[in-house]
């Protein structure tokens, strides 16, 4: 043993300070420099971007279009969505992606797990291709347009007579037209191109995924672990008030909303989300009651550390595994949920979402059925996807029951 | 009271924890568990005091009581470690050390000098965190902010409790029992304690490693001179490791003195009871081994006078009787179930008939054969009194009127359920409290007589 190393017992805590035991963390770094620009991009566009557009009409018509980085020639306007989208996308880099490169053993003990599984392989490949494109994809790809001209183009290797299309883009052979490449997954009964509405829809999932997340996370774990640590009257409102909400008709709510303002999509993720989080409190909670019970949180309580830390170090990390299942299970039900509403028409039919296309081709079902087929598959696959992915992780983030089997 | 062993690390006096019972919405409160019911005891420096008594009696209560993880109901734990010495009551009477009145920043700094093993390794650790941050937490919790300088003395302290440096990185599911055990270990001396608490350290792992960190504890204790509380159901681990031994039934402690003292010639029906039960490698060596009959009964309600007198097998007679003691223990044990209303001669009759709807062919004798030997009661007792009181009460029982052989049963009656015991000194610290070591007994020889 060498003789320089400090040891435990020569340490003169006389000359130690109670210094302030939060470190900040570089998890914690980057969500602060990550919120201060977007801060930063917001203040720009409201007081320079959308502004200037208010002052050119003369009036603010608050939803109007306004280009944020017209400055640099990229014609996005950023909505308040966006902005949702891009937190929930810095918290989510920071305290799920950041800590998985931290911790690499833990995480080469998960992956070695996970990787036997091969439909929640397949499942985290499809979800990794959705988010990358649906994130890339409509900042490069131009928004789809309406063109009666291309109307009911066919995808690629199908064909349809030719009465139903003005223009066919492709080869017309025997009376009927094929699919191009132009138009790789063929046009809707107005003319828009799928391919574009499904990549713009592949967003539009992501973004009902993550800010419902957002939401149902912060707002369900404050709650469950408030009402656990504080207690008796506390505990006994907060419950309640959960009690309270699960049994409040949401839909009827969002109806009545609907009609007074008008549909909109950020309206039914915000509204949804915040009705949505009884559960995961409820969860978080009795998880948080049973975890105190155990010898690792008392040994943390004995070294003297604070309700916060053991909170935060403690409790929230080790419940976070059955938060990631529940979420799981709880995302794919946000995005069926929006297919069905616009299904209905009780959504925001201007926004290229894979329920307002599914919703479109229903009429057209008889000669042009991939219209609603194609957009169905790919919510069928990306629902498939979180619920394989959900299993995999209940079994692979759950060390307990590991060490429970080898006993 | 217990004497004051001389400048002791730690005194509890008169230490109780009662969970309160409550009922209806208003929590009204309806009685109490007195899990750990008024103990004292002291522990020297350096000197391991052993707890030792069966599941549920309350010695981890009286653990976590002691250490501050749970708030006592009433009592004083006064801790003179970590350069406390030397102080004196208050005006009050309260006393300067007591950990039950710490504020937090007393409290804080209390950590830092008294720690506790738990029992489960595998759940004694935070599971995704590695092993070192568990263990270097605690330097972080008490201001230490250099990473590098945590680290370092971590990894020194892996290596002298026999794991290796590079260990620091792993997590707890990469451990064996015993490794785990090592690392609880290392958290518990992190902070360079004086005191620490073991809550049945090594009783969750196999026997072959069990000496390995008995050995190691042992180890330790020497080289840093830390006081120890070591809790234990296994009376040979206390044998093994403690200087005294406190043994402790149902919230209140029976019998305390030098391990070597109580386990050579032990005082109380109690301890004599747990030392019997020690397997002993030596095939001739005559030792009777007493059954405990029953289970430790619920602290909620427990026991009048002495609370081990529902289970004593030298529960002492009264003096209208003399039956062997065997009997006199069937005899007390039968008035209590009878009492407690859970002997139905019907079921008996029932259980002894062929075809259950026609119970006429079991007649009275045969159910009052079946009690007598289901209660070891003997054909006949030698004593013709408690033999005609015995009979009556079957002859009741056996006609269905359970009120009367109840009547005819609180006939006997021993000293041990009217007379709460006092402590009595068998010098040199060893203690017991049973009514058998009362100097001016009449209740027939003390326990032990050499």
């Amino acid at each position: 043993m060498a003789t320089d190393r400090q040891s435990f017992d020569e340490i003169d805590w006389g000359q130690i300070d109670e210094e302030s035991e939060r470190e900040i963390s570089p998890n914690f770094i980057i969500v602060a420099i990550g919120t201060a620009l977007m801060g930063a991009v917001w203040a720009f566009d409201y007081f320079f971007v959308t502004g200037t557009w208010d002052a050119a009409i003369g009036m603010d018509f608050g939803n109007q279009y306004t280009p944020t980085f017209e400055v640099i020639g990229w014609g996005y306007d950023v909505t308040q969505l966006d902005w949702l989208f891009a937190f929930s996308l810095v918290l989510f880099g920071a305290y799920m992606i950041l800590p998985l490169y931290q911790n690499p053993r833990m995480t080469k003990y998960y992956w070695r797990d996970m990787k036997r599984n091969r439909p929640a392989m397949a499942s985290l490949g499809w979800l990794l291709f959705i988010f990358v494109i649906g994130v890339i994809g409509p900042a490069i790809i131009q928004a789809p347009t309406v063109d009666l001209m291309t109307k009911y183009q066919p995808p690629m290797f199908l064909e349809i007579n030719n009465v139903y299309p003005i223009n066919c883009v492709g080869e017309v052979a025997g009376g009927d037209c094929h699919g191009s490449l132009e138009h790789p997954l063929g046009t809707t009964g107005d003319g828009k191109d799928i391919f574009r509405i499904i990549v713009y829809g592949m967003q539009i999932s992501m973004k009902i995924g993550f800010i419902a997340t957002l939401f149902v996370v912060t707002i369900g774990s404050i709650v469950g672990t408030v009402a656990a640590y504080a207690g008796g009257l506390v505990d006994e409102v907060l419950m309640r008030w959960v009690d309270i909400q699960q049994s409040f008709p949401t839909f009827i709510l969002y109806l009545l909303i609907l009609y007074i303002y008008g549909a909109s999509l950020f309206l039914f993720i915000v509204l949804f989300s915040l009705f949505s989080w009884e559960g995961t409190a409820r969860y978080v909670r009795s998880n948080a009651l049973a975890k105190t019970e155990e010898e690792y949180i008392k040994a943390v309580q004995l070294s003297g550390a604070s309700t916060y830390r053991v909170i935060r170090s403690h409790i929230m990390p080790n419940s976070a595994s059955s938060i990631v299942t529940d979420i799981t299970l709880l995302i794919p039900s946000f995005i069926l949920f929006e297919a069905q509403f616009a299904f209905l028409g009780l959504g925001d039919s201007t926004i290229p979402s894979w329920g307002v296309l599914i919703a479109q081709g229903r009429s057209d079902l008889a000669f042009a059925p991939w219209i609603t087929l194609i957009p169905g598959l790919f919510l069928f696959f990306t629902i498939l996807a979180f619920n394989f992915l959900g299993d995999a992780l209940l079994d692979a983030l759950n060390p307990e029951a590991d060490a429970e089997a080898e006993q | 009271m217990f004497p004051v062993t001389e400048d002791p690390i730690l005194s509890v006096r008169n230490l109780k924890k009662h969970y309160p019972i409550t009922e209806g919405i208003l929590s009204r409160q309806v009685g109490a568990a007195k899990a750990v019911d008024g103990i004292s005891f002291d522990i020297a420096e350096g000197e391991t005091l052993g707890l030792v008594g069966e599941s549920g009696c309350g010695k981890s209560t009286a653990a976590s009581s002691i250490i501050r993880l749970e708030e006592a109901t009433d009592g004083e734990v006064i801790f003179n470690g970590g350069g406390r010495g030397g102080r004196t009551r208050n005006e009050d009477g309260t006393h300067p050390n007591d950990v039950t009145k710490f504020d937090d920043g007393e409290l804080k700094a209390f950590r830092r000098d008294a720690q506790m093993i738990f029992q489960d390794p595998s759940s004694s650790l935070d599971p995704r965190m590695t092993v070192g941050s568990s263990v270097a937490e605690l330097l972080l919790v008490h201001g230490m902010t250099d990473k590098e300088r945590r680290r370092e003395i971590v990894e020194d302290l892996l290596e002298r409790v026999g794991l290796e440096a590079d260990y620091y990185d792993r997590y707890p599911h990469e451990f064996s029992g015993g490794q785990k055990q090592r690392i609880a270990l290392a958290r518990a001396l992190v902070l360079n304690p004086e005191f620490i608490v073991a809550d049945e350290p090594v009783s969750a792992l196999d026997v072959s490693i069990r000496a390995e960190i008995l050995s190691l504890l042992n180890d330790i204790q020497e080289e840093f001179g830390l006081s120890m509380l070591f809790i234990s159901h296994d009376m040979s681990v206390v044998r093994e490791v403690c200087d005294r031994v406190a043994v402790m039934y149902l919230g209140e402690i029976v019998e305390i003195g030098d391990t070597d003292e109580v386990f050579r010639n032990p005082q109380h029906p109690y301890t004599e009871a747990l030392l019997s039960a020690i397997p002993r490698p030596d095939p001739s060596a005559q030792r009777e081994n007493i059954e405990l009959k029953g289970t430790v009964p619920s602290p909620t309600n427990p026991p009048s006078g002495c609370r081990f007198h529902t289970r004593c097998h030298m529960v002492i007679q009264s003096d209208e009787y003399d039956l062997e003691q065997e009997r006199w223990r069937a005899v007390l044990t039968f008035r209590d179930r009878v009492r407690s209303g859970e002997i139905d001669p019907e079921s008996v009759r029932e259980a002894l008939a062929f075809d259950a709807d026609d119970l006429s062919n079991v007649d009275n004798q045969t159910v009052k054969d079946e009690l007598r030997t289901e209660f070891d009661l003997a054909e006949e007792l030698s004593d013709p009194e408690a033999e005609s009181v015995l009979q009556d009460a079957l002859d009741a029982l056996a006609e269905g009127r359970i009120e009367d052989a109840n009547d005819r049963l609180s006939a006997f009656t021993t000293p041990c359920e009217e007379e709460e015991p006092q402590e009595t000194d068998h010098g040199n610290g060893h203690l017991s409290a049973c009514l058998r070591n009362k100097p001016e007994t009449e209740h027939g020889a003390p326990l032990a007589d050499d």
